[in-house]
């Protein structure tokens, strides 16, 4: 179980912190019990500071609550269904509330909750009950319309005193041993979210060994990747199955917490054997990973998660007694690093696959022969040519540039390539076309005409030309997209070697 | 004076192409038909699935092959949904100077089940404008739907012999002198594949030198990544992280492939074993994880996972 619902305040005496916004709430419940209705109450502050503890607490006083968060679909239905009948109606029996709470208002966004923020502002105009909101920023947009029509109570976060004593006693009742220094670090680190603090408390927990503020030191308490790192410290810390499960819980692509997962046992197991069985087991959770992703059936992540989780944290034999950072997957910093340098590989693969007929994945594998092809100075400008390499690309295969004589040489050699090459097949074609002997500039601009002539002498067959005639015939109307095509085409054909 | 040899040296025609006699035959046979069924071409790398595609779209379209010739790499254009596209807009088209069109489709066992059957229905709905040629390693990961719609045609990795002529006629074409253990060393590294063997030639003779069995196994040392052998030292010795890195540094950076690390992972241990390196029990359980891993990977898995936890059994 985790410690934050564990420990969760039960009376609001018990909730830490924020004393005058507690007071305001107190007198807020008394009128409502004295029959006085009141605007609803609108908890903005950071998170983990006890604004759905404040409400739960408060939820003790009425007969009956109904809560809403932003996990659930908020259009304006929705809202309107589950709570816009019973907000405006009160129960048959005397004077009992119903409390309405709502979480995360200022996340209600985007098409699956449209309405939504307008849908409020009309039960909160039309309800009998008590209501109460919360919300994380104080200027956001969404609030704007609302914040009016409510009881605004801006909560701060908790101080640290009042953290660490929190923390100490969740400590002595779970007969952890820690030294008050590393409670007050974690309460330092947690910046005012009791609830991080706790959780971090509970990852940490060892009931063998006394927590030491090292053990704290380099935790990144409360960033982006809090909860994945409490997930990947459940897995490698914990051999409790249930501990894993509920560690893994987190609200990250499974796929990725494999991947920390993975980056981390080698830091933390030493062990061979341990390593080597806990790898076995992330090869397997991939395995079924890719066969969910390959089959669409998702009920295979079930099989995964057990074998990244349950199957890593019981590779061990003993659980470590030492502190290690957990670690982002080094793939994921070598790739962004690593961006430009792939984006340039890539750049040339692409061009590989024009050119040459081959996939990104085939060019790339012919990297190592071109390596040594550039060496050589003209091949090195012959390929270059031919792939139409830039100067940067062609950097990634050799370290000097192609010398200056060497590039004139070769074009010199190219051009004069290319008029002999011209002057062939312009020859060729004067020849093949003894029965229309017309200019070729002609024939390219006036396409349609002119290509029966072109095709006598390439096909033999008499009836096979006929075919030909009709299909032409038939297309030209339709085709006109293709016809410009065709002329581009026929003139590399012509000047391209 | 054009660039790499794999591509001056692409036979253009179907009489050109070197080995797989049977399948040219019935190629022609179609040519001379003028007309073909939806083709598949199964084989291992280089051994000349594109060129006979090409090649026969050239000679069964005729003057005007490039207006009706489509070719779509399935592995890199990006998702589905881009191809199918391509393919309607192309397939919509009648042919033009030609009795149908031919859409080329490399690779395709890197298609998802879904896209392969995506694919079949475009297949069904264009039949009377396009053929399709589809390439792929593993006619086995292609769906059954899909085999059945095509004349499955498998091509043989290239004989020793027939690779040795085609980089002779090469070698005479560029004046450069090969010796015959030359020669013969590169049909050993190429194992019936001809777009290496092509290519390790013209890396060979880019020094200017004679093609001798030295100078190709220079090549081919300078050619295989030294990384592959220090990550394998490294993990030996037990420096598991040592030999992750330098696993994923090589498949980051160089951008190798997860099948040709295994392929390499295999060739360097095999050499380890033959050449007294290595103890052959050790080296049977080795090869049963790389087989593994092999397989997994071509299944659809993650290759670095899999190749991360193929190094633990080196520790």
């Amino acid at each position: 179980m985790l410690w934050t619902d564990k420990y969760r305040p039960q009376t609001l005496d018990e909730v830490v912190g924020n004393n005058k916004e507690k007071k305001i709430i107190l007198d807020w419940v008394g009128n409502w019990k004295k029959g006085n209705p009141q605007q609803p109450l609108l908890l903005v502050g950071p998170p983990g500071i006890g604004k759905t503890t404040l409400a739960l607490v408060i939820a003790k006083e009425f007969s009956e609550y109904i809560e809403l968060n932003a996990s659930d679909k908020r259009s304006q239905d929705v809202i309107k269904s589950t709570i816009g009948e019973s907000s405006s109606t009160r129960s048959l029996f005397g004077d009992e509330y119903k409390l309405i709470i709502m979480d995360e208002v200022d996340g209600i966004h985007g098409t699956n909750d449209r309405g939504g923020v307008k849908a409020i502002g009309e039960i909160i105009k039309n309800s009998k009950h008590p209501m109460i909101l919360m919300a994380n920023d104080f200027y956001s947009k969404r609030l704007q319309s609302i914040k009016p029509k409510c009881t605004v109570i801006k909560m701060k976060k908790v101080r640290s005193p009042s953290i660490r004593k929190a923390l100490k006693e969740i400590a002595e009742k779970e007969e952890i041993k820690a030294n008050p220094k590393a409670l007050d670090l974690i309460a330092k680190k947690s910046n005012g979210d009791m609830r991080s603090a706790i959780n971090t408390l509970q990852a940490l927990a060892d009931n063998d060994k006394v927590l030491e503020p090292r053990d704290v030191e380099n935790l990144r308490i409360k960033d982006d990747r809090s909860d994945i790192f409490n997930a990947i410290t459940g897995v490698l810390k914990s051999k409790n199955p249930q501990h894993v499960r509920e560690a893994l819980r987190v609200d990250e692509d499974p796929t990725t917490v494999m991947e920390y997962i993975a980056e981390n046992i080698p830091r933390e197991y030493t062990k061979k054997d341990e390593i080597k069985k806990a790898y076995e087991n992330i090869a397997k959770a991939d395995l079924y990973f890719g066969r969910a992703r390959n089959s669409r059936n998702y009920g295979y992540w079930k099989y995964a998660s057990d074998f990244m989780g349950i199957g890593v944290s019981s590779s061990k034999k003993e659980t470590y007694k030492k502190f290690t950072k957990i670690q982002t997957p080094s793939t994921f910093t070598l790739l962004g690093r690593n961006r430009g340098k792939r984006n340039l590989r890539d750049g040339i693969a692409e061009k590989m696959s024009q050119k040459m007929h081959v996939s990104h994945a085939v060019a790339i594998s012919m990297f190592p022969y071109l390596e040594i092809m550039f060496n050589n100075d003209e091949l090195a400008w012959e390929i270059s040519d031919f792939l139409e390499l830039e100067q940067n690309e062609i950097k990634r295969f050799r370290k000097k540039a192609i010398p200056k004589k060497v590039i004139n040489k070769m074009e010199k050699q190219k051009a004069q390539m290319r008029v002999e090459e011209r002057d062939r097949r312009f020859e060729e074609l004067q020849n093949q076309m003894m029965n229309a002997p017309k200019e070729v500039v002609e024939v390219l601009e006036e396409p349609v005409e002119e290509e029966l002539p072109f095709e006598i002498p390439g096909i033999a067959d008499e009836p096979l030309e006929e075919e030909t005639e009709e299909v032409i015939e038939e297309e030209i109307p339709e085709e006109k997209e293709e016809k410009p095509k065709k002329k581009t085409d026929k003139q590399v054909s012509l000047f391209s070697f | 004076m054009s660039g790499p040899w794999v591509e001056k040296y692409r036979p253009q025609k179907l009489e050109d192409i070197v080995g797989q006699k049977q399948i040219i035959t019935r190629l022609e046979k179609y040519v001379g038909e003028g007309s073909m069924p939806n083709l598949m071409f199964t084989g291992p790398a280089g051994v000349g699935k594109t060129t006979t595609a090409l090649a026969l779209v050239k000679s069964i379209l005729g003057e005007y092959w490039r207006q009706n010739f489509l070719e779509l790499n399935a592995s890199d254009a990006r998702g589905i949904d881009t191809v199918r596209d391509r393919i309607k807009n192309f397939c919509r088209l009648k042919p033009v100077g030609a009795p149908f069109r031919i859409i080329f489709l490399d690779e395709v066992d890197n298609m998802t089940k879904d896209a392969q059957h995506a694919l079949r229905r475009e297949m069904e709905m264009y039949t009377k404008t396009a053929s399709f040629i589809l390439s792929c390693n593993y006619s086995s990961k292609i769906i059954d739907p899909i085999q059945s719609r095509c004349a499955i045609f498998r091509f043989a990795p290239i004989k020793g012999e027939e690779i040795k002529e085609r980089l002779q006629f090469i070698c005479e074409s560029e004046g450069f002198e090969a010796d015959d253990e030359g020669l013969q060393t590169i049909v050993y590294f190429a194992e019936g594949d001809m777009r290496k063997a092509v290519n390790v030639l013209q890396a060979a003779t880019s020094e200017g030198e004679a093609i001798t069995e030295e100078s190709v196994y220079e090549v081919v040392s300078k050619a295989k990544p030294q990384e592959i052998a220090n990550m394998i030292n490294k993990a030996l010795i037990g420096d598991f992280l040592g030999a992750r890195t330098l696993l994923r540094e090589t498949m980051v950076l160089q951008g190798t492939s997860g099948e040709d690390m295994v392929t390499q992972i295999y060739q360097e241990v095999s050499k380890r074993v033959v050449e007294g390196k290595m103890e052959p029990d050790f080296y049977i359980n080795l090869i049963e994880s790389i087989a593994d891993c092999d397989f997994r990977i071509r299944e659809g898995a993650n290759p670095s996972i899999q190749l991360e936890a193929l190094l633990t059994k080196f520790i």
